[in-house]
């Protein structure tokens, strides 16, 4: 029976083309896009060098000085400061001796004559600093010996988009997009799990009502509507992953299997989500539809897949919300595997992401779990 | 007396404020084909729905087979073959897969289920279409296909709801044969719809229900003799004047006579040779007349009686 109901489920869904291709296709071409815009840049950040860079009043913000100290003292710094007064370091900027000019100070900020991946560095550079602020003087005025590891951690949370190489991993410059990218097919997932609760429910389709007049159990064929959703979708983020990985080149070294993994419960988790959307309530399918959808995004958005730097800011303020939004957890386990040696951070999320999955699959079978209706 | 599959006792549904049923009762014996026949929004899916306790009802209770019907009787469910109003097949799935699927959640041997199927396509000959996706079938067939999934396990009471919607001449009759058959291989028959002629032919037993209320039951015989009508004669007739139709309403056995310029209604109740009479006494006035005919009752005219309506539009 169960087996009976996994098979046709599969079938159908893997003949669902039109939607899986959408689902597959919207994401690749966006990925490519990234790879034609940001994959040029690669090539040079990788050989990218520490970035020369003047910096004026440094006497409003003695902490920046520190900060950059710390920073020098790295083995392949980010930056090396020179501590000018206005003019000279507009002239050097002039000349090219240096990327761009930072103002400390309350308002921080940075002058630049050219424009390209250093500058974009540093850019990021002070605005991660200028939020961070606080942080970081805590920690100065509390204890300034752990200033280093406040900063590698600040930086790290907040996955900048710089080539800070803090492990041997990966730093491409715009792999963040591709984790994200990742993270949107996963949470595309939730389309195919809102089909399953709407197509068991008695109420919210003709086939719900007409499977429920059998005398097969609605919680073995929704289950196995589950299962197999999830099925499908780890198929799609293999694809996906793959892609990424073989046809735009983006190089995992030996991380491949922990993006796959990674990836596949990402997918099992927007696919849950999806289940749990698609059992509250009735409303209009595609009402349901458009809630999957921009919930999605939504997720997406505040892990950064259009503003790079979003979900730095959300760790800031709010720190939690980084570990209930599924995107922000695929995208953050498949960094944590560049930004960290051990995989503890790693399988912490991936743990987040399972806890999720589950709350939603719960929540979903208590409230599809009524077996008569007051309307149909 | 046969067995009662199907014992519905007085349900009472309602949505919101409108009572869809109206203390409404059902007994339905083993063998029968029964009908539901009432006009659009008559309560007749309501009472299915309630039936295979996929509504929840205020009041009465619901038995077949003799037990009490719940979600959960899985057991009673093995045996009910339901073809809902709307299509319910998976787009993705072709005819033979539907079929397969709907029937391996009745039947779980394998060898078995593949017969059945088998059995099923031939049964709504769609033999030629197996391998076609319900999106490529034309609406007759796609109606072939929804039933087949529902007979396919054989079931011993087999619930049809308006299974000829919008289904042409021909195919309907199909549907209407194959029913016929199911039943003469043992099946008990719910066949609910609002075409009175098909309820005429096809059921052995029927209720007319409007408003969610059972307004009369009876095999189509009985359910003519309720009503006074027993002959409508219909004239085709130009320029009658008042005096002709007085004359003609006071013919013995014509109670109702309507004029509307052409044509000429003459219902009569009880009594022989009505035609001969009505057309003798237009002759006298040497009217001339065109088209004659006499019908007798339907349900329609039952419904009408009853109902001071019409069961639907003549034209529908
Ligand atoms: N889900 C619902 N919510 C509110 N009212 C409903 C609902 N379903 C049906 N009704 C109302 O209940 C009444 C009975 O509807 P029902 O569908 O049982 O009629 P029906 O006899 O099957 O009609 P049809 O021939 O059009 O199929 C109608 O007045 C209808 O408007
Ligand atoms: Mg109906």
């Amino acid at each position: 029976m169960f087996l009976h109901n996994l098979f046709y489920e599969l079938k159908s869904s893997l003949r669902a083309k039109e939607l899986i291709i959408w689902l597959m296709i919207f994401p690749i071409i966006l990925g490519t896009f990234f790879k034609i815009a940001f994959g040029d840049l690669y090539d040079k950040q990788t050989k990218m060098d520490t970035i020369k860079t003047a910096v004026v009043g440094i006497e409003n913000d003695p902490n920046f000085r520190t900060v950059i100290e710390q920073i020098e003292q790295e083995d392949e710094p980010l930056l090396k400061a020179e501590y000018l007064d206005e003019e000279k370091a507009l002239e050097k900027l002039a000349n090219g001796d240096v990327t761009g000019v930072i103002y400390a100070g309350d308002d921080m900020s940075l002058t630049v004559s050219d424009t390209g991946i250093e500058q974009s560095v540093l850019r990021v550079f002070i605005q991660q600093y200028s939020t961070k602020a606080g942080i970081i003087k805590e920690t100065l005025a509390s204890d300034p010996s752990k200033l280093g590891e406040v900063t590698k951690a600040l930086m790290a949370d907040a996955s900048p988009n710089h080539a800070e190489p803090l492990t041997k991993g990966n730093t491409d410059f715009y792999i963040e997009y591709m984790y994200n990218l990742i993270a949107m097919v996963a949470m595309y997932g939730s389309i195919t799990g809102l089909h399953i609760a709407v197509g068991n429910q008695a109420n919210l389709s003709p086939l719900g009502a007409r499977k429920c007049c059998s005398p097969t159990p609605k919680a073995l064929s929704t289950l196995a509507g589950i299962i197999g959703s999830w099925l499908v979708q780890a198929v799609c983020m293999v694809i996906c992953v793959s892609f990424t990985a073989f046809v735009l080149k983006t190089d995992y070294g030996k991380n491949l299997p922990y993006v796959y993994l990674a990836a596949i419960l990402g997918g099992i988790t927007g696919v849950s989500m999806g289940f749990f959307v698609g059992s509250i309530g009735r409303m209009k399918n595609s009402m349901k539809v458009a809630i999957c959808m921009t919930g999605s995004m939504l997720c997406c958005f505040l892990s950064g897949l259009m503003m790079g730097n979003i979900k730095g800011w959300i760790a800031m303020k709010f720190p939690v919300f980084n570990n209930l939004n599924p995107a922000a957890l695929v995208a953050d386990s498949i960094s944590s595997l560049n930004l960290y040696t051990g995989h503890e951070r790693y399988f912490t999320k991936l743990m987040y992401m399972c806890g999720i999955s589950a709350v939603f699959i719960t929540l979903g079978l208590i409230l599809t779990r009524r077996r008569k209706y007051a309307d149909l | 007396m046969a067995n009662s599959v199907v014992k519905i006792d007085n349900i009472v549904k309602r949505y919101g404020e409108l009572l869809a049923l109206d203390h409404f009762s059902l007994d339905i014996k083993e063998g029968e084909v029964f009908g539901l026949l009432g006009p659009n929004g008559s309560g007749k899916t309501t009472t299915i729905n309630c039936l295979l306790s996929l509504l929840a009802y205020d009041k009465g209770d619901i038995e077949i087979f003799g037990k009490k019907m719940t979600p959960v009787s899985y057991d009673i469910k093995k045996k009910i073959g339901i073809i809902m109003q709307n299509v319910a097949v998976f787009d993705e799935l072709t005819v033979y897969e539907n079929i397969d699927y709907f029937c391996g959640l009745y039947i779980n041997d394998k060898k078995l289920r593949k017969q059945y199927v088998e059995d099923a396509i031939n049964f709504v000959g769609l033999g030629d279409f197996r391998k076609f996706y319900p999106k490529k079938l034309s609406g007759g067939l796609l109606r072939r296909l929804n039933i087949a999934c529902g007979i396919a396990h054989k079931p011993k009471l087999i619930i049809l709801d308006e299974p000829t919607v919008a289904v042409d001449p021909q195919s309907r009759n199909k549907i209407l044969e194959g029913i016929e058959s199911l039943n003469r291989d043992g099946a008990t028959i719910i066949y609910t719809s609002h075409y009175m002629e098909e309820v005429e032919q096809l059921c052995t037993r029927i209720a007319i229900m409007d408003k969610g209320k059972k307004i009369a039951e009876g095999s189509k015989d009985e359910l003519k003799r309720m009503i006074k009508n027993t002959e409508t004669v219909t004239v085709e007739v130009l320029g009658l004047t008042q005096s002709m139709l007085d004359e003609l309403s006071a013919l013995p056995h014509v109670y109702d006579v309507k004029y509307d310029g052409q044509k000429a209604v003459i219902s009569c109740s009880g009594g022989k040779h009505n035609l001969i009479r009505i057309l003798d006494t237009l002759q006298k006035k040497e009217v001339s007349f065109g088209r004659v005919y006499s019908e007798l009752p339907t349900l329609n005219d039952v419904f009408l009686e009853i109902t001071g309506k019409a069961l639907r539009d003549k034209e529908d």
